[in-house]
C-alpha cells in the first residue's frame, strides 16, 4: 500500500508534467489545425534559455522564466508572420513539412551555439525531500508542479475569459465566420502559435530545473507530447491535462508493478485503445466544430 | 519551400563547420574515417571521444603527421543506430576513401559496421564498444582498443564484495546491449562469489524521471547498487536517488569520473565508485601531458570517451607508420602488432583483436574528484 501510495505519486507528479509539456501543442492543432513537430524543440529552446539566462546572465529564476516566456512568444509570433502565414489553407502536408524542417533547424543550431553537454536550470527552491506519511517527494517537485497548475491555469483563463481568447474560440469554431464578424484572424494565428511556443518554453525551463535541459531531447518530448494529446483529444484543453494525468499514473503503476524497462509500451497501447474505441480522443471538442 | 532550403542550408553549414578545416599539405593527407553518435542521446559521450580524436591528430600533424603526409579526420555522425552508423561506413569508405576507421560507439552500431569493413577489406578499430562478443565474431579486421564488460567485472567483482563489503546488490542499467551486458556479467561475477542480487531493472536512453524504479528499489534495501548508465542518464538517476534517501552504496559503469557528471549531480555524487578504464587522476607521466593539452584546449578534465578516441586514433596512426603506406593489409598486420603506450597503460592485441596490458581503475568521487581507490591491469582470459 505505501508502494503504491509512492507510485500514485510518482505518476501524479509526471502527468502534471506532462500535461504542461502538451498543452501548447494541443492549443495549436485544436486553433490552427497545424501539427506541430516542432513542438518538443521549442520545449528543449525553452530550456536552453532559461539555463543561459538564470547560470549565464546570473537571473533569478522567475524573471529568467518571465524572459523566456517572452522571447519564445515573439519568436513564436514572427514565425507564424512570416512562414507559416504562407502555408495557410494549402492543405496539411506545407504544415507538417515546415513544423518537420523547423525541427531539426532549432535542434542543430542548438547543437552548433550551445553544444550536447546537458544543463541544469538551477531550482528557486532546495531540492530537499519532502515526507508526506510513507510517500517521498522534493519541495522541487512540488514547486514544479503548482507552477505547472498556474500556468495551466492562466492559459486556461486566457482562452475563456479574455478578449483575445473569445476571438480564439471563434476563430477555432468557424474562421470565416469570424473574419465576418471582425476579428483579424491573422493575428489570432500568430498569438495563437506564441501561446503555443510559450508554453512549449515554460514547460521547458520548469522541467529543465528538475531534470536537464540538453539540444538534443526535442524528439522525446514531442513523441510524449502526441500521445498525451491523442488520448485526449487533439485539442482539447481539458483533453491534454487528463490525458497527461493518465499517462504518468499509468507508466507509473506499469514500471512499479511490470517492468520499468517496457514503460514506454504503455503509452503506446493506451493511444491504440483510445484510437479504437473513441478515436477522437476522450475529450474530444469535434462536435463544437461542425 | 523556402523555409526549407534555408534549412538545408543551414544544415550544411552545421556539418561543414562539424568537419575539421582539411590540413594545408601538398601531398594527399592520409584520411582516417570516424563515426560517432553527434547526436540523439549519447551525443555528449561521442562529440568528447571526436575531442580526444582531433587531439590526437593535431599533436601527431604538428610533429609531421605519417609517412610524411598530414592525417585527416573524416567524421560522420552515426547517431548510434546501426542503419545510420553503416550508411557512414558506406560513405567513408566509398565517397571519402579512407584508410582506416574509428568507431562506431554502440556495440550494435559496431558490430552492424563489422561486416561492410570486412567486405571492403578496411581495418576497424573502436575504442568504445564493449560488448564481449564482438572479437569472438572471427572479423580480422576487427581491433577493440578496451576492456569489455567481462574483464572489467572480473576485474573489480572482488573488490566490490570483499573491501566494500556488499551482500545484497540491485543491478540498474540502461535498456541496450550494453546496459543489459553490463547487469549481466557484474550479476554474475558478484554471484559466484557471494553477493546476492535483489533486483536487476532496466530504462530506456533519454529516461528522466527515475521515481518509480527507485521507489522499488528503496523497498529492497540493497548494500550497493550497480549502475550501467551514461553521463546523462546517470546524473539524473544519482540525483533522484539522494532525493528519495537511498543511502545504499552506488557504483557503476559509464562515464562517471567526468566533470560533466559531477556538474549535474552536484553534491549526490560524492562518494559514489565507478569502475572505468579512464580517470584523468590516473598518475602516469603520458596522462599528465594529454590531461594538460586536452585541458588547455576545452578548459575542462577529459573523460573515458575522450581518452578512447584519443587511444584509437594513436593505434591507427602508429598502424600506417609502422605498415609504411596506406595498403590496409599492411596496416591490418601493423595493428595486429600494436604496441602502444597511452595516458592509461600499455595496450597490446589478442589474435582475436582484444586489448590487453592497460589499466583499469575504481575511482570514487570525493568534492567533484575521482580519487584513484584501486587499479589492476587487464589481462586476456
Amino acid at each position: 500500500m505505501e508502494l503504491f501510495a509512492q507510485f500514485l505519486a510518482n505518476g501524479l507528479v509526471s502527468g502534471t508534467f506532462y500535461a504542461l509539456s502538451a498543452l501548447g501543442l494541443t492549443l495549436v492543432f485544436g486553433l490552427m489545425r497545424l501539427v506541430n513537430f516542432a513542438h518538443g524543440d521549442l520545449y528543449m529552446v525553452g530550456g536552453l534559455l532559461g539555463w543561459a539566462a538564470t547560470s549565464q546572465l546570473g537571473l533569478g529564476f522567475f524573471s529568467a522564466l518571465a524572459l523566456v516566456v517572452l522571447m519564445l512568444a515573439a519568436a513564436g509570433w514572427l514565425v507564424d508572420r512570416f512562414c507559416i502565414s504562407r502555408l495557410r489553407d494549402q492543405g496539411e502536408e506545407p504544415g507538417i513539412l515546415f513544423t518537420i524542417g523547423l525541427s531539426i533547424f532549432l535542434a542543430n543550431t542548438a547543437l552548433l551555439v550551445v553544444g550536447s553537454t546537458p544543463h541544469q536550470v538551477p531550482a528557486p527552491v532546495p531540492n530537499e525531500p519532502l515526507l508526506l506519511g510513507p510517500v517521498v517527494v522534493t519541495k522541487a517537485r512540488l514547486f514544479a508542479v503548482a507552477v505547472c497548475a498556474a500556468a495551466i491555469t492562466l492559459a486556461h483563463l486566457m482562452i475563456q475569459k479574455t478578449r483575445l481568447g473569445k476571438a480564439m474560440r471563434a476563430t477555432f469554431q468557424d474562421p470565416l465566420a469570424a473574419r465576418l464578424a471582425g476579428i483579424n484572424t491573422e493575428r489570432i494565428y500568430a498569438s495563437t502559435f506564441a501561446l503555443g511556443a510559450a508554453l512549449a518554453g515554460t514547460a521547458g525551463m520548469l522541467l529543465g530545473s528538475i531534470y536537464v535541459a540538453q539540444a538534443t531531447i526535442g524528439g522525446l518530448v514531442s513523441l510524449k507530447a502526441f500521445v498525451v494529446v491523442i488520448l485526449g483529444g487533439m485539442g482539447s484543453f481539458a483533453g491534454a491535462i487528463l490525458g497527461g494525468l493518465l499517462l504518468g499514473v499509468a507508466e507509473s503503476l506499469w514500471g512499479g508493478y511490470v517492468s520499468t524497462g517496457t514503460v514506454d509500451i504503455i503509452g503506446f497501447l493506451l493511444v491504440i485503445l483510445i484510437l479504437l474505441v473513441r478515436p477522437y480522443g476522450l475529450f474530444s471538442r469535434r462536435a463544437e466544430r461542425a | 519551400m523556402r523555409a526549407i532550403t534555408t534549412t538545408t542550408a543551414v544544415w550544411v553549414t552545421a556539418l561543414m563547420a562539424a568537419l575539421p578545416t582539411a590540413a594545408l599539405a601538398q601531398k594527399e593527407p592520409v584520411r582516417i574515417g570516424v563515426i560517432q553518435p553527434l547526436t540523439g542521446s549519447v551525443a555528449y559521450n561521442g562529440t568528447s571521444d571526436v575531442n580526444g580524436s582531433r587531439l590526437a591528430v593535431e599533436e601527431r600533424n604538428r610533429k609531421g603527421g605519417v609517412l610524411g603526409r598530414m592525417v585527416e579526420l573524416v567524421i560522420e555522425d552515426g547517431q548510434c543506430k546501426p542503419a545510420n552508423s553503416v550508411n557512414a561506413a558506406e560513405k567513408l569508405i566509398q565517397k571519402d576513401k579512407v584508410t582506416v576507421i574509428s568507431g562506431a560507439f554502440c556495440s550494435s552500431s559496431t558490430m552492424a559496421v563489422m561486416p561492410v569493413v570486412e567486405k571492403n577489406r578496411i581495418p576497424l578499430v573502436t575504442g568504445v564498444s564493449s560488448m564481449a562478443g564482438l572479437t569472438e565474431r572471427g572479423n580480422r579486421w576487427f581491433f577493440r582498443a578496451t576492456e569489455t564488460d567481462a574483464l572489467l567485472a572480473q576485474s573489480f567483482a572482488k573488490i566490490l564484495v570483499n573491501n566494500l563489503k556488499l551482500k545484497t546488490i540491485a543491478y540498474i542499467g540502461v535498456n541496450d546491449d550494453w546496459g543489459r551486458g553490463g547487469v549481466s556479467e557484474f550479476s554474475k561475477q558478484i554471484e559466484a562469489l557471494g553477493g546476492k542480487t535483489v533486483l536487476k531493472e532496466y530504462f530506456d536512453h533519454g529516461t528522466t524521471d527515475f521515481y518509480t524504479l527507485l521507489t522499488r528499489l528503496r523497498a529492497n534495501q540493497p548494500d550497493g547498487i550497480f549502475v550501467a548508465a551514461e553521463t546523462q542518464d546517470g546524473s539524473l538517476l544519482v540525483k533522484q536517488l539522494k532525493e528519495l534517501g537511498v543511502q545504499s552504496k552506488v557504483f557503476g559503469v559509464g562515464s562517471w569520473a567526468t566533470n560533466d557528471f559531477v556538474k549535474l549531480a552536484g553534491a549526490a555524487a560524492e562518494g559514489i565508485y565507478a569502475a572505468v578504464p579512464y580517470a584523468a587522476t590516473m598518475d602516469t607521466p603520458r596522462n599528465r601531458g594529454f590531461v594538460s593539452v586536452y585541458q588547455s584546449k576545452h578548459s575542462e578534465f577529459p573523460g573515458k570517451y575522450a581518452a578512447a578516441g584519443y587511444n584509437a586514433i594513436n593505434i591507427i596512426m602508429d598502424a600506417i607508420e609502422r605498415a609504411g603506406s596506406t595498403d590496409a593489409e599492411k596496416i591490418r598486420d601493423a595493428l595486429a602488432k600494436t604496441d602502444y603506450e597511452g595516458p592509461n597503460g600499455h595496450f597490446r592485441f589478442d589474435p582475436k583483436g582484444q586489448a590487453y596490458g592497460f589499466t583499469v581503475v575504481l575511482v570514487q568521487l570525493k568534492a567533484g574528484v575521482p580519487q584513484v581507490v584501486s587499479s589492476t591491469t587487464v589481462e586476456t582470459h
